[in-house]
């Protein structure tokens, strides 16, 4: 690991003259205290969350974690977790979180069984906020590397979800740890994760080009030297194919694409089509468009209820994954990553989340456990005002739309036009001004 | 074809025998406030050949229509369901015939396509006595129906009252239509509510066999307590001129629970409404010989525009803040998610068993209290659309002793879809329903897109989703740029 001179000397006098600044620079000394305060952190949310869920009608346990543990249960007894209505997951998670099922009889004990899967997700967060210290560490010095770790670590938008047992906590660890695989060049290792998080939630293939895009000869074989650069003539075309075509991306894609399809294969010959139609088609046929942040929402109601010959509108959500792939597969990962893995990354999520047809707070922790790795050299932190606005600007796009919502779901105000539209429009805009400012900031 | 037409009095009243004028043709009497009940008995034969056609294909076929407006059941015809269309239905060895396309013609419905697509499966292992299928559609009146039985019963030549018989039908309460295989025979019994009439009936046809009674319940002393007693008159037409007295007892399915209720939604709906009832009082019914065995249960017909979700009435803590117990039945593969317009299926059944509180405080007005969910309903031109919901079953069901069947009562009213949910011995107290608007169907408001707003969804949302691409892309034109200079500056300062 190299890091950058001048890390390791004694702080300057001026950061240890206050006592608060002193603790502070205490408690990221050492990895202990930061680790075991977000423990802790979880551990009161997932202790609260069972007060909560024992002693109040509503629930702090997610919805969601009941449909995985249901399917969980029926794995347990044998059968196909796709007999639970709803469960559109690869069977791994329910395979995962089958101690969840586990009935002992002693209720105590049951209750633990049963939050195994909070647990897991829980530790997952830790891990990924470990994996991130270890990534950051590699451009800065440790304490330096787990202050940054703290915005997700201490983060309580990403304890919250964990703990009322999402599982989005699971694809943070596995996205940090295929970073942090790339980053090592450990390919096998690379290849497995991809794979792996691909089957598991889809979204991660869009890391494909970006990684393989970003392991080329210098960095894979810096040793090595380069047969373009003696000769004086600029490479042919095919050269440069050739050229693309490296051991390590063939070993990357063949090991990927081997575990995906390993990983489907078997699914598929355990649990047949309701695995297929479930974990993937679901989301090509779906129909289902509540309302939520994505800017396609309400065109999307529009259309797929009217009939097809009375709507003179232009069908626009046919077309809404050319602009959603171009950047988030193409674009992005050709003139980022290759800068900047990690922030092409994160760039890509936010690309893909903000112009996917649905939008839920839930894809936000997608691109959160990213973000950590693109701050240290952002002009949102250089200049915390502009930093500051960006947030309050992101913040109250969403309220915006969160106060629509509640109009109509809870008041039954019919806000779907304009207020929904018009706050999805907004928030869709605020998120490109975002976007394009991460990605002016690559160096 | 034979003919029964019955009036049923309240207990206690009665009529001389000799206030009545009977001949070949019908009878008439003085006014009185009853009930009537008209049922009219087909073999299989006697019908039209399509109609006929159909019913040799089925196995069970039980339409049960229902009137929303709130009406007065006299005992023993006191069977209720929510108001609306039901068809409980077993088709027979063909399981293709569709009795859509005829129902739709006789009753006018407008969501029946066919048994795969539009009806829900009934639990043939619970009970046998359970059809295999389920069908409901909200159904305010009877006129097509009435139409439809014209050209059934009155072939051209027919009398005058023939008509206008037929025509009655349209302020009728009630309307059944029974067939299965093992009786060979279609029955059609219309009631219509307590109230005043003229005791008068006529012959639909001279051919008809037609018995008329006047009856009222009677409590002799000799009368078991699962039993009830029945006194009054009875005569058929053109065999004698006086009615006869006639008293006779038999054990009751449906009985009254001598309790009220109210349905309604809990402001503001959203598009989570909540269907509160309000129920006169937590005791069961003090007549019932089991008493201790009763429990109350609410049976409800979801139209698809609302369903409830099961797994969230799983929850003890969550139902017993409702006061409910318990879901005893609830439609299965209930669609948690799709709008209405991509469903096909009429929607949902759910049984509830309600927790009523325990005080001693007897007689005190309690209330429960039912999350629903709406789905998403076509937009229209003023951004709202309305969801009809139908009133629910409210009764106490309470184990009868050993032994007790319900064979030998003349006014059995079976196939009422929760009958088929509980065992075979089950009695039913029900509790009458008397909403305050005299209408037995709560109507919701729900938000929808408003059509009038929405011309430019479609360019603008277009426009913006282009405009936000394209900043990206310039930004990330930029990046290439500023590279490109970079590399540039670092080749000239190696120079």
């Amino acid at each position: 690991m190299t890091k950058p001179s001048g890390t390791g000397q004694p702080k300057p006098p001026a950061t240890s003259s206050s006592g608060a600044s002193s603790l502070v620079t205490t408690f990221f000394d050492r990895p202990l205290p930061l680790y075991l305060s977000a423990a802790i952190f979880r551990l009161v949310f997932l202790l609260y969350g069972l007060w909560q869920d024992a002693n109040s009608p509503v629930k702090y346990t997610d919805i969601d974690y009941l449909v995985f543990t249901d399917a969980a249960r029926f794995v347990s007894q044998g059968q196909s977790p796709y007999k639970r209505e709803t469960y559109r997951y690869t069977p791994v998670l329910a395979w995962l979180l089958l101690p969840t099922a586990h009935v002992t009889g002693n209720r105590t004990l049951d209750v633990a069984f049963f939050s195994f899967g909070k647990v897991l997700f829980a530790i997952s967060d830790l891990v990924a906020g470990w994996l991130l210290e270890k990534v950051l560490a590699k451009s800065m010095d440790a304490p330096r590397a787990r202050k940054f770790a703290t915005i997700w670590l201490l983060n309580p938008m990403v304890a919250t979800i964990s703990t009322r047992g999402s599982s989005e906590g699971l694809l943070g660890v596995l996205v940090m740890a295929l970073l942090w695989a790339v980053l090592e060049r450990r390919v096998t290792l690379a290849g497995l994760l991809l794979g792996f998080s691909v089957h598991f939630k889809i979204y991660p293939f869009i890391y494909a080009p970006a990684i393989v895009w970003w392991m080329d000869n210098e960095r894979m074989s810096p040793n090595k030297t380069k047969p373009t650069s003696l000769s004086s003539k600029p490479p042919s075309l095919t050269a440069k194919i050739l050229n693309f075509i490296t051991p390590p991306r063939l070993q990357l894609a063949l090991i990927s694409l081997t575990t995906f399809s390993t990983l489907n294969i078997a699914m598929y010959l355990i649990y047949g089509t309701p695995f297929l139609q479930e974990t993937y088609l679901h989301h090509v046929t779906r129909l289902d468009h509540r309302h939520n942040f994505s800017p396609y929402n309400t065109q999307l109601y529009l259309s797929t209820s009217l009939p097809l010959s009375s709507s003179s509108s232009i069908r626009i959500e046919k077309l809404a994954f050319l602009p959603q792939l171009l950047l988030s597969t193409v674009f992005i990962p050709l003139v980022t990553a290759k800068k900047s893995l990690p922030t092409s990354m994160l760039a890509q999520t936010f690309a893909f989340v903000t112009f996917n047809k649905v939008c839920t707070s839930q894809y936000f922790l997608w691109y959160m456990v990213l973000l950590p790795l693109y701050l240290p050299q952002s002009s949102f932190v250089k200049n915390k005002r502009f930093g500051l606005a960006a947030l309050v600007l992101w913040v109250v796009a969403q309220g915006a739309w969160l106060q629509q919502g509640f109009e109509l779901e809870f008041l039954g105000n019919s806000t779907y036009l304009p207020g929904l539209w018009l706050a999805s429009l907004a928030f869709l805009g605020v998120n490109c001004w975002i976007l394009g400012v991460i990605i002016g900031d690559v160096r | 074809m034979r003919e029964r037409i019955t009036f049923v009095q309240k207990e206690g009243d009665s009529i001389e025998p000799t206030a009545l004028k009977v001949d070949g043709n019908g009878l008439k009497g003085p006014e009185v406030k009853a009930v009537r009940e008209d049922r009219l008995t087909f073999a299989l034969d006697e019908l039209p050949a399509e109609l006929k056609a159909l019913l040799e294909g089925v196995n069970q076929l039980h339409v049960r229509w229902v009137s929303p407006v709130a009406y007065e059941a006299v005992s023993p015809l006191l069977a209720r369901l929510p108001p609306g269309f039901h068809l409980f239905y077993t088709p027979g060895s063909d399981a293709l015939i569709n009795p859509c396309p005829l129902l739709t013609k006789a009753f006018g419905l407008d969501s029946c396509s066919s048994p795969s697509d539009s009806f829900t499966t009934l639990p043939t292992d619970r009970f046998t006595h359970s059809t295999t299928h389920q069908f409901y559609q909200p159904l305010p009146s009877l006129k097509a129906f009435a139409h439809f039985a014209r050209s059934l019963l009155c072939p051209p030549g027919s009398p005058s009252s023939c008509s206008s018989r037929v025509g009655s039908l349209t302020a009728a309460s009630q309307l059944d239509l029974s067939y299965d295989t093992i009786s060979h025979t279609l029955r059609l019994t219309s009631l219509w509510p307590y109230s005043p009439q003229s005791l008068s009936a006529s012959l639909l046809s001279p051919t008809i066999r037609t018995e008329i009674g006047i009856l009222s319940q009677t409590s002799p002393k000799t009368l078991e307590p699962h039993e009830i007693g029945i006194s009054g008159l009875l005569t058929v037409l053109g065999q004698s001129t006086t009615p006869s007295p006639t008293l006779f007892s038999f054990p009751s399915r449906h009985r009254d629970s001598s309790s009220s209720f109210q349905a309604h939604f809990l402001p503001p709906t959203g598009l989570h409404p909540t269907l509160q009832l309000s129920i006169s009082s937590p005791s069961p019914p003090a007549k019932s010989p089991t008493e201790e065995t009763c429990r109350l249960h609410g049976y409800f017909t979801l139209p698809k525009t609302l369903f409830p979700d099961r797994h969230q009435l799983n929850d003890p803590l969550f139902l017993s803040s409702k006061n409910l117990t318990a879901v005893r039945y609830i439609t299965p593969g209930i669609d948690l998610e799709a709008p209405v317009y991509v469903t096909s299926t009429w929607g949902s059944t759910l049984l509830l068993e309600l927790a009523p509180p325990h005080s001693s405080s007897s007689g005190k007005e309690w209330t429960a209290e039912i999350p629903l969910h709406l789905r998403y309903l076509p937009p229209s031109l003023t951004g709202y659309q309305k969801a009809e919901v139908p009133y629910p079953a409210l009764f106490w069901a309470c184990t009868a002793e050993e032994g007790t069947k319900f064979p030998g009562n003349p006014f059995e009213k079976d196939r009422v879809g929760y009958d088929g949910l509980f065992g075979e011995r089950t009695v039913f107290w029900h509790l009458n329903p008397s909403p305050a608007d005299g209408k037995l169907v709560n109507t919701v408001k729900v938000p929808v897109l408003n059509l009038e707003k929405a011309d430019w969804v479609g360019t603008v949302t277009g426009a913006v989703v282009v405009a936000g691409f394209a900043w990206v892309v310039i930004k990330l034109l930029g990046v290439v740029v500023m590279g490109g200079k970079k590399v540039g500056e670092d080749k000239k300062k190696k120079q």
